[in-house]
C-alpha cells in the first residue's frame, strides 16, 4: 500500500526481499546500505539471531529525493528465509508495494528456489492479493561463484521465473547487480502508482 | 515537539492525546508499517524505523495471542528504567490501524489507557468515508527523475 501525501508531496512505498534462506536477501540491503550516504538513508534494523540468520526481518529506509515533484521513500524490508519462519514472512508481506525475490544460483539450492517462489505466491494469495499484480522482480544472486556451482541464468529463469518478469544477475556481496534490480523493481513500483494504483492517502496536514 | 500527519483528520485526535496523556512520543501507522502520523520524532527515518518495528511487535504479539488463547493482545506494555510504552490496535471506519505511545513519570499506564480509549472514539467520529480514488501521482515520464535520484545515491552521477 503506497502512501501518497498529496498536500506534502511524499510517496512512501514498501518493497520486500523475499527468498530462501542464505540466498543474500540481507546482504543486498547491507551493500545497499554501504552505497548509500548517511543523510539519504535511515538507521538498518536487523532482527537477527546470535549466528545472524534474519530471525524477524531486517528494515532499510530510503530517500530516493524527488520524483515528479514528490519526495519519495521506499522502505526495504527483507523476510527470513528458512521454511519455519512462515508465519514471520507473511507478516512482513502485508501492504508490500513490490517484491525482489532472491534465489540462490547455487544448483544444489534449486529446489529451495522453487519451493520459496511458491511460498511466496501462497503468501500473497491468502492476503488476498493476487500474485499476479504484484509488482515482482527475480535476482539470480551468487553469480561470482565457481560455474561448476552454480546453475546458469538460462536455466535459473526457466526452473523459477515462469512469470517472465524482469530478472538480474548478481553478486550481492560485491555489488554487481544489486543496483540494477533495485532500480527495476523502482520502476515498476513507481510505473504502477503513475497509473493511478495508489491506495495511499487522499489529504494531509503539518503542523507544528 | 513536532506533529506531523498524513492524513488532516487524525491531527486533532492525536494533538489532544498527547495533551491531555503527557506522553513523549505518539504513532499512529498501518498495520503494514506505513506512518499516519506522530508526535515527538525529529528525523522521518528514525519514524519509519519506529513504525516498521512497532508494527512487527504488534504482529508477533497478535498471532502469539491467537496461539494461546484464540484471539489477539488487546495491548502491550513495557516498561523500561525510565519510560514506558503502550502499543494497542486502534479501529475506525476506514480500518484497523496500530498505536504506540511511550511517556515517562509525568503520565502513567492508567492514563494512557484512559485517553487511548478516547482516542480511538475520536478518530471513529473523525474519519471521513473513503473518498474517490486520487488521481495518479507521479507524471508518465518519472524514468528519468528515478534514474538520476538512484545514481546520485549509488555514487553513479
Amino acid at each position: 500500500m503506497s502512501l501518497v501525501n498529496y498536500a506534502t508531496r511524499e510517496i512512501t512505498c514498501k518493497i520486500v526481499y523475499y527468498g530462501p534462506g542464505r540466498s543474500g536477501k540481507t546482504t543486498n540491503l547491507h551493500y545497499i546500505y554501504s552505497q548509500v550516504p548517511e543523510d539519504r538513508r535511515g538507521n538498518m534494523v536487523s532482527l537477527a539471531t546470535q549466528t545472524d540468520r534474519t530471525l524477524f526481518f531486517d528494515f532499510l529506509p530510503l530517500d530516493l529525493g524527488s520524483i515528479s515533484g514528490f519526495t519519495t521513500k521506499f522502505q526495504l524490508y527483507t523476510v527470513p528465509g528458512q521454511v519455519y519462519y512462515q508465519t514471520t514472512r507473511r507478516l512482513v508481506l502485508q501492504g508490500a508495494d513490490g517484491v525482489v525475490f532472491v534465489a540462490d544460483s547455487q544448483a544444489r539450492q534449486r529446489e529451495e528456489n522453487i519451493e520459496s517462489f511458491q511460498d511466496l505466491h501462497a503468501n500473497l494469495s491468502e492476503q488476498g492479493v493476487d500474485p499476479r499484480s504484484m509488482p515482482l522482480v527475480v535476482q539470480y544472486n551468487k553469480q561470482d561463484l565457481p560455474k561448476d556451482l552454480i546453475l546458469p541464468v538460462s536455466e535459473l529463469s526457466d526452473a523459477i521465473n515462469f512469470r517472465g518478469v524482469s530478472e538480474y544477475s548478481a553478486d550481492a556481496l560485491h555489488g554487481p547487480g544489486v543496483f540494477e534490480t533495485l532500480r527495476g523493481i523502482s520502476e515498476i513500483v513507481l510505473r504502477r502508482l503513475s497509473a493511478g494504483g495508489s491506495s495511499g492517502a487522499a489529504s494531509s496536514a503539518v503542523s507544528r | 515537539m513536532m506533529t506531523s500527519v498524513v492524513e488532516s483528520w487524525i491531527e486533532s485526535p492525536l494533538k489532544r492525546f498527547v495533551e491531555d496523556a503527557e506522553v513523549d512520543l505518539a504513532l499512529l501507522m498501518h498495520p503494514s508499517g506505513q506512518v499516519l502520523a506522530q508526535h515527538g520524532f525529529a528525523r522521518s527515518m528514525d519514524v519509519m524505523s519506529a513504525c516498521a518495528l512497532a508494527a512487527g511487535i504488534y504482529a508477533t504479539s497478535a498471532e502469539l495471542g491467537r496461539m494461546l488463547e484464540g484471539k489477539p493482545f488487546r495491548g502491550i506494555h513495557q516498561v523500561g528504567t525510565e519510560r514506558q510504552l503502550f502499543l494497542a490496535e486502534a479501529h475506525s471506519p476506514r480500518g484497523a490501524y496500530i498505536f504506540v505511545t511511550v511517556f515517562g513519570a509525568e503520565s502513567s499506564l492508567g492514563l494512557v489507557r484512559l485517553y487511548f480509549d478516547e482516542l480511538v472514539v475520536r478518530i471513529s467520529e473523525a474519519a471521513p468515508p473513503e473518498g474517490p480514488a486520487p488521481e495518479p501521482a507521479l507524471t508518465e515520464h518519472f524514468e528519468r527523475d528515478l534514474n538520476r535520484n538512484l545514481a546520485v545515491l549509488f555514487g553513479r552521477a
